[in-house]
Formats: structure tokens, sequence, C-alpha cells
């Protein structure tokens, strides 16, 4: 290589290599970086190689190498140019077709990369919504370089940037350049760099001068310094050779740490090219200036990235800040002026000096200008590094670029600087992503680590976790940061293990506070700020691990136990009845199940199966346990008298319950074995509520909840009927006439209206009437053309009910959002389908036609999907324009439910907006002394098991107050507690799949109301037991004694 | 000069002198633990803290590492500065509950209870030992080690340092472990900074040898 020794010189040389190689041929572009190395890309490139050697492609493909091109997700994937086709996830035996339809110029189509889920090809990397969003002026060089070739910056006019900061003899214009441009430091602070430029290049008389780039990146899950060095290390050096200029700097240095062993490489080949170009070293092409940069590394301390600790570091003292003032600008390195800057602030010098001030403050918003590159982990679909202006709203990065929550649980919160940034909740992610709005929402922008949590995460634990790591890499210097980030991990974990008090709380408030205010770096000033974000935002989470000792991501193993168990809102034991399944003892099986519910054969059939979504097979990524269809098998072979439990001795004490539903019956049920007597009034003239005057019988035979209902009823209950609260009775004259406490559990039963004219024209149903009326007294209310709209489970079962009746001739559902969007059980919606209900979706009804009083038809306007509302869920837009009419005979409306509680707001209860009665979370006291409430009637609809459990809590609360003791009792963690042998049998290869229950085929079931789904073979049943990984016995093993510290709270007098 | 306030008194003091100097100079009383006149500042144990600024903009840091500026504010007893500087001595009590300096600070700011899981440790690493080795005795045969809450002080490697002379200058100025040289019960007492030289001790074949195997605390634990 040749050294230029002027300007000129080089000039020419590097604009031959721009011109000269303007390669046409198609060019298979590769991440070599350490994530893609990671992935396998190795391998592949060995293929790639060999196959241009074995078939000598050499004049007809080539190979690119690059650093990390930001879609790790992907990893190992190719991009061939010309067409930017990417493959992603590619496996060593597809790359050799990708090499053939490259030299012909093809595209290996079904390798392209479609979105998850989605079957459109794209065909272009420009296509993909991950690339779409973004703004790559810094990342995006990396695709176009191999880092260890300077002729591939050269080319894509590297080097152009220093060779037109040489060209003038005064450097000063650079600082006021960058300081035009706006460019803020990206190591999270967010300085102006030019102001810092200004005071350094002020700094000091004409001795050393030190400038340098700080690539310590220590954040859990960033990795954007590392790419950038790894994949462009020139642009690095030209940033740091600018900013010499800028300041007047003698020295350079990259501060890296040795596990980033790429990095290091490539910068020190990248180095010694420029070096060998004339461009780094003395007198640099020429102009007599001298500047070299070396490499330290350091060892991997956390804190060496703030600036004082990294030049203690450097200086070969230990890592540890110090007070600033003196700012390095004045003091620094070895006592001398010291500049540091991080590698993404230098790598975008160049650009700002090529394309001009202006042109990079046009990118970005007013004070944030220019792009920021995230590390973007975590709960969602695209892993990876995004480049975006600054001033871009949190929810562009996680839905569009990210492509949103990679299951099915919604996305709760981000964290965004690395260990000492903050959460923050979806509700705002609205939130520009830029330096000022980042910190007024509690967090940092730090180098730009951007972790995605779902549902499944725990704030508690990731704040224990982040603690953890503080502890760990706070320098020990400052007795609070010390002191302070154990003393919160402590706290922390005594709330994870369910020690948690109030006092915790306040206390780690308090603490969190002084750390804060009193250490001395930016570390340990930033350490609290995982605690004071997660308990500024969900301090709910914390409150409800402290108060309910419940962990409702099911992270916190000591207050979840076994997942199964912990999701069961009646506290069933799925983990040992699928244990004695797997013995054969069917039996005490069903004494499990019935000991916890007392409608066991119901709840085997429409329980919507809270165990199998949290059991751990499933988490796994296998498929959960069939454990509701275990329990059917159990109950259908059962016979229910092996549990009957006796009634306690009558205690001459009365109490009323309402609504004989699931919440009502298992109220009265529980309470009467407590020796109560018990009245329920019924509105209906059978028992059973939803369950009977709701559900279809094909899901739920009526004879099954006859038996079962039959089966709870003893000498201490009685029921009377057609007795309604409001008309029949009143709460005054129940508690006037003895009864000392009355649970209300009337359900909800009131069907939400569309708000539309016309709607009370025959022929239009709310689904509540329509299904009662089939259901109860067999009446048929449906005919012709039936148009049904909702998407939920009511909605559904109407529809498949009208399509059962005798003069209807087709059924539509209008549902206004897309089918993934459906509320109802995905399998309903697949039986409704099959039996011949049309769904339309993405359409909303607008107006009732009505002719003669009767319905004629509807007219509807179609629907696209807007932005993530705060439910999660897309929000449906209208397209106008987009209006057309359906011509209808019936129309059944099933938009939802609400309690019929017109009757209770008389009688001095609190009623909310949405009907439902308001009663106290833990209590279910109403605003009435002795009033209780439960079940659909404080909730709104919700599900059968839901219900029970409500009617269960209700009879252990009320019987505590008949009994004159404190409504509650201090929460405790439900935990597996007794020890079942694990099965001993041989595993044969492959694990068997979940089993799946024998349902009837369409043509047996779509007129008739016969059970459609089938109880488990006993063969399937003892298969499937088999499959539960027990997660009960991690509780119930017998363990050698852990030596566990006390709690972290406590403490001792001292007075 | 340099001219600041202290407390709303405007004062002018020499450049290059701290904060804490200054207050102390002037009569306002700032706790201090880690400080010590013939050492450098060194800033460890934040006790010192002092609130600077005003507005938003108003922060704590330490008054003994912390140069006079021109025109700075400060407050030594702001109830900013008094909330945290409780909670310092809560922490302090509850690593180190039988120092006698920590007893007393607590005492006189009136923190009569700590709430944190009881320690009962020997060193709250405050470094005062280290700078007195290195600064005042010349011999810097103790230093810090590890970080986070793996640090301590020690000689490097654990291994008898060449360099120390069992000056006990160490012990001397150690604040979290003085009860412990006294002790409660005086035969138990160890080391010669109390001038409490007791039986135990002088019946070692190597009186010397007890001092430096300073795991955890340099200044007395012998293990």
């Amino acid at each position: 290589m040749k050294t230029f020794q002027t300007v000129s010189e080089f000039n020419a040389y590097r604009t031959a290599i721009m011109d000269s190689t303007k390669d046409k041929k198609p060019c298979i572009v590769i991440c070599g970086g350490t994530g893609g190395q990671a992935s396998g890309s190795n391998d592949l490139i060995r293929i790639i190689k060999r196959r241009i050697l074995e078939q000598n492609l050499h004049d007809k493909l080539s190979l690119r190498v690059t650093g990390c091109l930001g879609f790790c997700e992907m990893d190992p994937f190719i991009i061939v140019e010309p067409g930017y086709n990417l493959y992603p996830k590619l496996k060593m035996e597809d790359v050799p077709r990708i090499i053939d339809a490259a030299v012909k110029g093809e595209v290996v189509e079904e390798l392209l990369y479609r979105e998850p889920g989605s079957t459109v090809k794209r065909f272009s990397q420009q296509e993909i919504p991950f690339f779409q969003g973004q703004t790559r002026i810094v990342l995006g060089q990396n695709q176009n370089l191999d880092p260890i070739r300077i002729y591939d910056y050269l080319r894509m006019g590297g080097y152009a940037a220093l060779e037109q900061a040489l060209g003038k003899p005064d450097h000063e214009w650079i600082v006021h350049e960058i300081l035009r441009a706006g460019l803020r430091g990206r190591g999270g602070a967010g300085f102006l760099t030019g102001k810092k430029w200004e005071l350094a290049r002020n700094a000091g008389g004409s001795g050393r001068k030190y400038i340098i780039c700080n690539a310590d990146e220590g954040d859990p899950g960033a990795y954007m310094d590392r790419s950038m060095l790894e994949g462009n290390p020139h642009a690095i050096i030209e940033g740091m050779i600018i900013a010499a200029l800028a300041i007047k700097a003698t020295h350079g240095i990259i501060y890296v740490r040795t596990e980033y062993p790429l990095a290091i490489k490539h910068a020190t080949i990248a180095m010694r090219q420029a070096r060998s170009l004339g461009l780094l070293g003395r007198n640099i092409l020429g102009q007599g200036i001298d500047f070299d940069i070396e490499i330290f590394q350091g060892a991997g301390a956390f804190v060496c990235g703030e600036e004082t600790a990294l030049i203690k570091s450097i200086e070969g003292k230990m890592g540890e800040p110090r007070q600033r003032p003196p700012y390095p600008i004045a003091k620094g390195l070895f006592g001398h002026p010291t500049c540091i800057n991080n590698v993404e602030t230098l790598a975008n010098v160049p650009y700002i000096v090529n394309h001009g001030a202006e042109a990079y403050a046009g990118i970005g918003v007013e004070n944030n200008t220019g792009t920021k590159i995230f590390s973007l982990v975590g709960k969602i679909k695209n892993t990876g590094l995004v480049e975006v202006p600054l001033g871009t709203p949190i929810s562009k990065v996680v839905h569009e670029i990210g492509g949103g929550p990679v299951g099915n649980a919604k996305i709760k919160a981000i964290q965004t600087g690395g260990p000492s940034g903050g959460c923050i909740p979806a509700s705002m992610f609205d939130l520009p992503i830029d330096y000022n709005s980042l910190a007024k929402a509690g967090s940092i922008m730090g180098s730009g680590g951007m972790i995605v949590m779902d549902m499944n995460t725990c704030m508690v634990d990731v704040a224990k976790y982040f603690m953890s790591f503080l502890k760990e890499e706070s320098c020990g210097k400052c007795f609070t940061c010390r002191k302070g980030t154990q003393r919160m991990y402590e706290l922390l974990e005594d709330i994870t293990l369910g020690r948690g008090t109030p006092e915790h709380l306040t206390l780690l408030e308090e603490l969190a506070q002084t750390v804060k205010d009193t250490t001395m770096c930016g570390l340990g000033q930033s350490s609290p700020n995982p605690v004071l974000s997660t308990l500024r935002y969900f301090r709910e989470e914390y409150e409800r691990h402290i108060n309910d000792k419940r962990c409702d991501a099911f992270v916190c193993k000591q207050l979840t136990g076994a997942p199964c168990q912990a999701a069961c809102p009646v506290d069933t034991e799925p983990w040992r009845y699928v244990a004695l399944v797997e013995k054969g003892d069917y039996e005490g099986a069903y004494r499990v199940i019935r000991s916890a519910n007392p409608f066991p054969a119901v709840s085997a059939r429409v329980c919507d199966r809270k165990c199998e979504s949290r059991c751990s097979l499933g988490a796994g990524g296998g498929e959960a346990v069939a454990i509701r269809a275990l329990k059917r098998f159990v109950t259908d072979r059962v016979e229910p008298s092996v549990y009957r439990p006796e009634p306690a001795e009558d205690k001459g004490r009365k109490v009323a319950v309402i609504g004989a539903g699931p919440a009502g019956i298992t109220a009265a049920h529980q309470l009467s074995l407590l020796g109560y007597r018990i009245t329920v009034f019924e509105a209906e003239k059978i028992p059973g509520g939803m369950l009977t005057c709701s559900l279809p019988a094909y899901r739920l035979p009526r004879d099954i909840v006859e038996k079962e209902i039959e089966g709870l009823m003893n000498k201490n209950i009685s029921i009377e009927y057609g007795r309604a609260l409001g008309k029949d009775v009143t709460i005054q004259s129940l508690l006037s006439q003895g009864f000392e406490a009355v649970f209300l559990a009337m359900g909800a039963h009131e069907s939400l209206r569309l708000g539309l004219e016309n709607e009370d024209v025959e022929g239009i149903f709310p689904s509540i009437e329509f299904l009662k009326d089939f259901n109860m007294r067999g009446k048929e209310l449906a005919r012709g053309h039936v148009g049904v709209i909702g998407g939920g489970n009511s909605a559904v079962d109407a529809a498949r009910i009208a399509l059962r009746q005798k003069e209807v001739t087709g059924v539509t559902l209008f549902y206004r959002r897309t089918r993934d969007e459906m509320p109802a059980h995905e399998e309903e919606i697949e039986a409704a389908l099959e039996e011949g209900v049309r769904i339309e979706t993405l359409v909303s009804p607008i107006k009732v036609h009505a002719g003669e009083g009767r319905l004629a038809g509807i007219e509807c306007v179609k629907n696209r999907l807007g932005g993530i509302d705060a439910s999660g869920r897309p929000t449906p837009v209208p397209i106008p324009g987009s209006e057309f009419t359906v011509n209808l005979d019936t129309l059944v409306v099933a938009i939802g439910e609400r309690p019929g509680s017109g009757p209770l707001a008389s009688m001095g209860l609190e009623v909310d907006k949405g009907g439902r009665v308001k009663a106290d979370r833990n209590t279910l006291e109403t605003s009435t002394k002795g009033v209780f409430a439960g079940g659909d009637l404080v909730t709104g609809p919700n599900t059968v098991i839901d219900a029970v459990a409500s009617g269960k809590k209700a009879a252990h609360i009320i019987g505590r107050f008949l009994s004159g003791q404190p409504l509650v009792e201090p929460a405790r963690p439900k935990l597996p507690g007794v020890y079942i042998e694990p099965a001993v049998f041989e595993e044969s290869g492959e694990a068997p799949p979940r089993a799946v229950p024998a349902s009837l085929p369409v043509s047996e079931r779509v007129m008739n109301f016969r059970e459609v789904e089938s109880a488990l073979t006993e063969e399937q049943a003892r298969t499937e037991s088999r499959r539960c990984l027990r997660c009960d016995l991690e509780f119930t093993m017998q363990q050698p004694a852990e030596k566990t510290a006390g709690a972290a709270i406590g403490g001792v007098r001292h007075d | 000069m340099i001219n600041l306030t202290i407390n709303g008194l405007a004062v002018s003091v020499e450049k290059g002198s701290t904060v804490l100097e200054a207050a102390q100079f002037l009569g306002f009383p700032i706790p201090t633990l880690c400080h010590h006149e013939g050492l450098t500042p060194y800033g460890a144990c934040r006790l010192c803290v002092v609130e600077i600024g005003e507005g938003p903009g108003a922060r704590l840091v330490s008054s003994c590492t912390y140069p006079v500026e021109e025109g700075l504010k400060v407050r030594t007893a702001s109830e900013r500065v008094v909330r945290a500087r409780k909670m310092i001595i809560e922490l302090l009590l509850a690593s180190c509950p039988q120092s006698k300096v920590i007893q007393d600070l607590a005492s006189a700011h009136g923190v009569r209870t700590q709430r944190f899981r009881q320690e009962y440790e020997d060193c709250i690493l405050c470094g005062l030992c280290v700078r007195m080795c290195s600064e005042q005795m010349m011999a810097g045969a103790i230093g810090f080690r590890g970080r986070g809450t793996e640090r301590s002080i020690g000689t490097p490697f654990d291994v008898q340092s060449d360099v120390c002379r069992f000056c006990g200058g160490c012990m001397h100025i150690c604040p979290a472990c003085q009860l412990r040289c006294t002790y409660n019960q005086p035969e138990k007492a160890i080391c010669n900074a109390c001038a409490n030289l007791a039986p135990p001790c002088i019946e070692k074949e190597q009186y010397g040898d007890m001092m430096c195997y300073m795991n955890p605390c340099v200044a007395c634990e012998i293990k």
C-alpha cells in the first residue's frame, strides 16, 4: 500500500477506487459479526466459498462478509444484491440453491423472508417492515463493506470527510459544524458533542491531549457499539481523526472490552490499514499533523464505562469514578485534557461532515437530531439492531419495526437505557424516543438498550435482576451505592419470595431515593431507576406480591408453586389429579377435583382452562397437558357420590343468596356445609343461571348441569324459584326477615345495545333474550337469513344455535376486527365455521333498515386495523365509502352483556356505569353492611370458573362475617403440599402428542344438540397424564434444608 | 478568594478548598466518617453530603470532595440532606452496629432503629486505612480489591505484605472496629490501637503476624 504524502494524491486514489469498482455482478452479503457467527454464519460462508471455488464462479458472483446487519432474529441470513433478496434463517443445505439462483439472476421464492404467520413473500430487503421503518445512516453502511477491507470503505466514499477536514487549514469549523448539527452524545447522557469539543479545543496548552473512544459497552442485551466497531471500524477511526483535528488532540485511545475480540481485531486491522495509507500516525497526509490511535482493552467492569473510571482504568488504577469537577476535559488521562466520546457519536461524525450540519439536523426532532441505534431485545418478534431518527414514538419501534409481541401475551413495558435505565409501560408507547422525554418518564436513553417485556414478565423480578447486576457491578466506593444496591436487592428478593410486607415498599422507596441522591457517579445515581420506575408504573404488581402473595406473571417461583394450580381461580390442584390418573386412582382424582370445585362435570366441559394456558409444558414451546380433557375423563367415569361432604349441624342462622347460577349455588353449598340455613332466590323457573340459559346443550348437556346442582343440595338449602330481587323481594325485606347476610349473584343478563335507530323493530333480538328463549323455553326466534353481531362466545353460541333452528336458511356473523382478535374460543369459532356459519370480519353495522316495522337488513361499513389501543388490540377504523347493505330476516345483537343491576341502585347499593355492583375486591362487601356481591354482577361477563371461585370466596367470607372474625386472612402463597410418587416408565423415542378427545363429525351434530366432544379413552388419559412435567415435585420432594437468609427487613432497635 | 453562600451566609474562602473545609471553618457542622484532615479526601461514606444549586437543578454532593466554586449556594442541613444522612446512618448501623463511631453518629442524628437485615461487619470500606497506609506511612501495603459486594480491603493476593511495617496506623484510624478493639470485655481486646494489650495477644508467638492477615478487616480481625 502506498503511503500518501498529500491530500490531493489521496483524493486521486480515493476517487479512482470509487469510480473503478462499480461492479455489476451479483453479490452475496452475509453477516460475519459476532451475532451472525454465533448463529452459524461461518458454516454458510464456508459453503459459499467452496461452491464459488468448485464451480469457478469468480466472475459471476462475489461474496461479502460484513459486520452485523441488524436483523439478528433472522440470523444466519443472506442478502443477494442487486435484488436485495433476503433469505432468513438458512440451513446449510439451502445455500447451494441460492448461489445457483443468484448466478442466474433468479430468486428462490420459497426461502424468501415473510413475516411470521404471514404468507406474503418479501422480495426485497426494502419491502421488509423491519428495514422499512428505519433510517440507517450509520448502521446501513455495514451492509456495504467488509470491515477488514479499507477499499470497501473507500469505495463507498469513506475518508472523504477526513479529506475535507484536512483540506482547510483551521479546523475550528468542524466544531461549529458539529454544534450546528446538534449531535448529542450517544453514550447516554446526551451532552452536546460540539459543546464538548469546543471545551476540549480550548482546554490546556499545546501539550498532550487525548481523544478516547468509549467502547466499554456493558449493558445486558446491548450490542450496538460492538456491532459498529466490528462492522465499520473505519467510520469510527475517521470520526476519531476528525475529532482529533477539531480539538487538537495528539493521542487517541479506543477503550474496548476484552470480551469483544472480533471488534478489537477489526479495529486493529483497520488502524493498520489507515496508517499505511498515511491517514493515521505521523504527519497525516503530509499536513504536519501527528495523531495516532491505540487500543486499550478493559477487563469488563460495567463501571469503567463511566468516564472518570475509564480514565483510571487506562491509568492502570482501579476503575473507580471520581468527583467531577474537575472534568476530564480539564484534567483527564494522566492529568491531560481528555475528550471522551461514545462509539456511535464518533460514527456519526463523518456523516455530518460529508452531508453538512443542516442535512443532519433535518433528521430527528428539535434538540434531538440525528438517529440512534437501539438494540431491540426481549419478548419481541424482530430482535436486532434498529436505527431510527430521535423522536420516533416507542410504538413504532416496538410494533412496526419490532413486529410486536413474540407470543400471545401482550407487551407490558419496555426497559430502556440498560440496568440503570427505567421501565416505560405500554400505555405510554406514544412517547417519542428522545433524551428529554425518556428522562421525564423516569428512564434514560442510556447507550440504547431496549428490552421488551410482556405479560409473562414480572416487574419485581426485572427490578431484582437489574439490582443483582448492579450490586455486582457497582464499583463499591460510595457506601450508599454498594450497600444501597445490595439492600434494595435483598428487599426485592424478599418480595419475590413471598416475605414482603408493606414496610418493604416504604423502605425500598426511601432507600432508592437516598441512593439516587447521595451517590457520586452516573452509575450510582441511576442505579435505583429500575426500582423507582417499576414502582412508579407497576406499583400494583408489587402490592399484588406483597398483599396477595401472587405473581401474575408466574415468574416468582415461591409465589407460584405449580403454575396450573396457581392459575386456577378455585385452587384446584391439577398436577395432583393428573398424577392420580396416571396411577389409575380415578376416585382419588375425583376427590381432588371435587374438593376444590363443586362443579367438576360442568367445568370439565366449559372451563376456559387457565391451567392449560399456564402449563409449563406449553410455556416451554410444547403443547400443554390436556388438563380439562383429563378432568372430563375422571368426571365421566367416577360417581359423584365418592365425595359428598356432609353439612355441619344447623346453626339456625339464615343467609340469603340471590341467583341460582354457578356463583350463587356454590356459595349456598359451601355455606350449608358450615351449618348455615340458606335460601336461594331465583328469578327463573330452573336453576343454573348462565349454565342453562346461555350455554348451548351441545357444549354442556342439560342433564349434567341438573345432576351436578342436585348433588350440591342438602337439608340446609332451599331454593325459591320465580322470585326476583326488586320485584318480589328487596335487600331490606330480606334483612328484616332475619337473614343475617345476603349474597348477590344475579350475573350479567342484560345485552348491550348497538345504539342504532330502529333497533327495537321486530326481528332484532338481544343475544341473552334469544338464547334464554331457546334454551329455557324452547322458543325458536330466528328465521330466514340470520345475522349475528359480535365476536365473543355468546355471539358464536347464538350463531350456532340459530343454525340449528328450523326456519333458518343461513347464519352470518359480523365482527369488527379480524378473526385473530375474536374473543371467542378458537375451537368454538372453528366448529361454527365447520357447521356452516359464515364469518364476516372487519365489518361494523352502522344502520338498521326496517320495513313495515320489521327488520329488513343492516348497512355495514368495512374497517381496517388501526393502531394498537390500550387493550393491546388494533382499533378498527372505518373505511369511508365502503358501506354495503346486507338483507336479513333476523338479527341477534351479541356485542356483550352487562349486569341488570337497575333495582340494586334503588336499594342503596353503589353501581358503576357498566352496571357492575361495587364490591371490595378482597372482602366482596358492598356499600351495605352484611350484603356481599360476586360473580358476573361485580366483574361483568366472565367465565364459569371465575363465578364458582367468587361463590367459594363469598361463602368463606360470609362464614367469617357471621362468626365475627376479620373478613380477610393474610394471604399465603398456594404451593403444592402433597407428595405423589412420580411415575416410572420407559420413554419410547418421540414424546407422545397432546391427547385430543374424539368429537362428533359435522354431519352428525349440525341439526341437533348432542354433545359434540366426548371423553378421552382410558389409554389416552393414562398416556396424557404421563406428559405432565410434575412441577409440584420441586416443592414436595424431600430436599436438603437450604440455607436461606433471614428476611431483609426487621432489623434491630437500638434504643 | 472564592465567593459562595453557605446556608444563606455569603462567605469567601480560599481557592482550592473544599466545601467541607469552608463549612467547617465557618462552624457549620457536617458529619464525616471517611474524612481525615491528614489524608486526601475520598468521598466514600457519603455522610458529608450537602445540597448545592437551586430549584430542580439542586443536587447532593459530598462536601469533602467538592471544590468551592464562585457563586455556589450550599445548604448543609436542608431537609433533603438530613433525610439522606439519616438513611446513610441507618445503612451503616445495619452493617456495623458494633462500631462506637457509628453508634455515636446514630445517637447524634436521632437514628434509633434500623430496618434492614442486621449484619455484623467489621469494615465499611471507608478507605481511611488504605490512605493512611499509603499517604502517611508511605507503605501502600493494603488496598481495595474487587467491586460491588465483593469489594474488600487487603494485601495483594492476601499474602503478607513485604512493605508493611506493622505500624498499626490502619487500626488507629479505623472507625468501624474501635469497639471491637477494646470490646466490652477488655481481656478480649487484641490490638495495640487501643493501648489495651491483653494476654491473648502477647501470648502469640509472632505478634506482628496478627495484623497482616487482614481478612476480612485489616484492622483487627484475626482468623
